[in-house]
């Protein structure tokens, strides 16, 4: 085997575009004998790759945005997502999640939880958010989740989670990409048409994605790539500039995390590469040699890989039964 | 409180069975014995079982990744074993 470098995720742009495309067109017309797709635009990377992607498949009168706001959304991801419409020429429409999500209970339920960690929340003014500890590759640590509470003032106080707490935010948290899905079905359904997924790699293997939420589509033409190839693709094909130069992000919080913070704890280029070496049986001589990292610290990033990955196995997977 | 920990761990917290050879040695994060819920609830368990105040500095492996080291944990924070 060759040595391992960064660029072992260099993809060929244009190669990869026309595989996907290919793949996107076949499964709608030949497999699931639909007349096009409805893609949730989040305003991020992947949801403007798969658009993209499903224009060059299929044309442009073929794709639908959908985008899909709650109260607690960031403003700009909505802007960003109807720029990358119209850059694309196709219909957009938002559906504002936030009667829905209220009648679900899903913000009473959350700011009960927080409310009791936090006396002093103030649902209508201060921003919340929940993370992990961060420097996961220099200190042996436990995935414990802590929620961040921010006054308007700038004053923010950290609440350590217990298991039933989180598990509660969790619930409420997973109902906003729940309520996404359905939206994205009726469109489809309604229209004879395909959910398309915007899950990759990245997201696939640590388990950092919902089931029956933004797991649940028909398709998922990035889950073969890892978030920085999407990157790379992303920059060949279209997206605009502005989605490009934006951090990652869950956006289902109201106060602002990027994906590192609030899950994956490394920076993506390094875990990307990291699941690449895991993935490929890479030897840790080797990854530590291209990513300057010392063995103690690739074996903290594996116990967190496999951490993960065992913990949300049943995210990849259809649900076990009796049946053979 | 030995067996009081040892019964949460591996009736309350863990992810399927033990391993292999499981003893109050094994370490729960190497083993994959607890996932971050597992943890998250041992943190509470301990709280509420022993009265102790689990400070964020605290939440380390040294401090908590075996039966052995709970107890020696516990034990610094001035509970004694039974």
């Amino acid at each position: 085997m060759a040595k391992l470098s960064r660029d072992v995720l260099h993809v060929d742009p244009r190669a990869e575009a026309d595989r996907i495309s290919a793949f996107i067109r076949e499964q709608v017309t030949r497999n699931y004998h639909r007349k096009g797709v409805v893609v949730g635009m989040s305003g991020g990377l992947d949801s403007a790759v798969v658009a993209c992607l499903c224009v060059r498949a299929l044309g442009p009168e073929a794709v639908l945005g959908l985008i899909l706001p709650e109260r607690e959304s960031n403003p700009v991801s909505e802007r960003f997502a109807w720029a990358q419409i119209e850059k694309l020429g196709i219909a957009g429409e938002r559906i504002d999640l936030t009667p829905i999500l209220e009648v679900l209970g899903t913000y009473r339920e959350k700011d009960e939880v927080i409310s009791r960690l936090c006396p002093s929340f103030d649902p209508a003014r201060d921003t919340t958010k929940v993370k992990l500890p961060g420097d996961l590759l220099n200190r042996d640590s436990f995935n414990v989740f802590s929620l961040v509470v921010t006054k308007p003032d700038g004053a923010v106080s950290t609440h350590r989670l217990r298991a039933s707490d989180f598990q509660a935010l969790e619930a409420a948290q997973n109902m906003k990409t729940r309520s996404r899905m359905m939206q994205l079905y009726h469109r489809a359904e309604k229209m004879h048409r395909v959910v398309a997924g915007t899950t990759n790699r990245t997201e696939l293997d640590e388990g950092f994605f919902v089931k029956y939420g933004d797991g649940g589509v028909d398709m998922e033409p990035l889950a073969h790539l890892y978030k920085t190839q999407v990157f790379q693709l992303g920059r060949h094909i279209g997206v605009t500039e502005e989605i490009l130069n934006r951090m990652p992000s869950p956006d289902t919080w109201s106060g602002q995390v990027g994906d590192e913070e609030f899950y994956y704890r490394l920076p993506i280029e390094t875990l990307d590469i990291l699941l690449y070496a895991w993935n490929n049986g890479v030897p840790d001589e080797d990854v530590g040699a291209a990513l300057g990292l010392s063995l103690e610290q690739i074996r903290r990033a594996y116990r967190d890989i496999d951490s993960k990955k065992r913990s949300t196995w049943h995210l990849r997977c259809v649900p076990p039964s009796i049946l053979a | 409180m030995r067996e009081l920990l040892r019964r949460f761990i591996l009736d309350a917290a863990a992810v399927g069975k033990p391993p292999e050879g499981f003893d109050d040695d094994t370490s729960f994060l190497d083993s994959g014995l607890l996932d971050s819920t597992g943890i998250m609830e041992l943190v509470g368990h301990l709280e509420d079982q022993f009265g102790v105040e689990v400070e964020d500095q605290e939440l380390v492996p040294e401090n908590l990744d075996s039966i052995n080291r709970l107890c020696a944990y516990l034990g610094r924070k001035g509970v004694a074993e039974a």
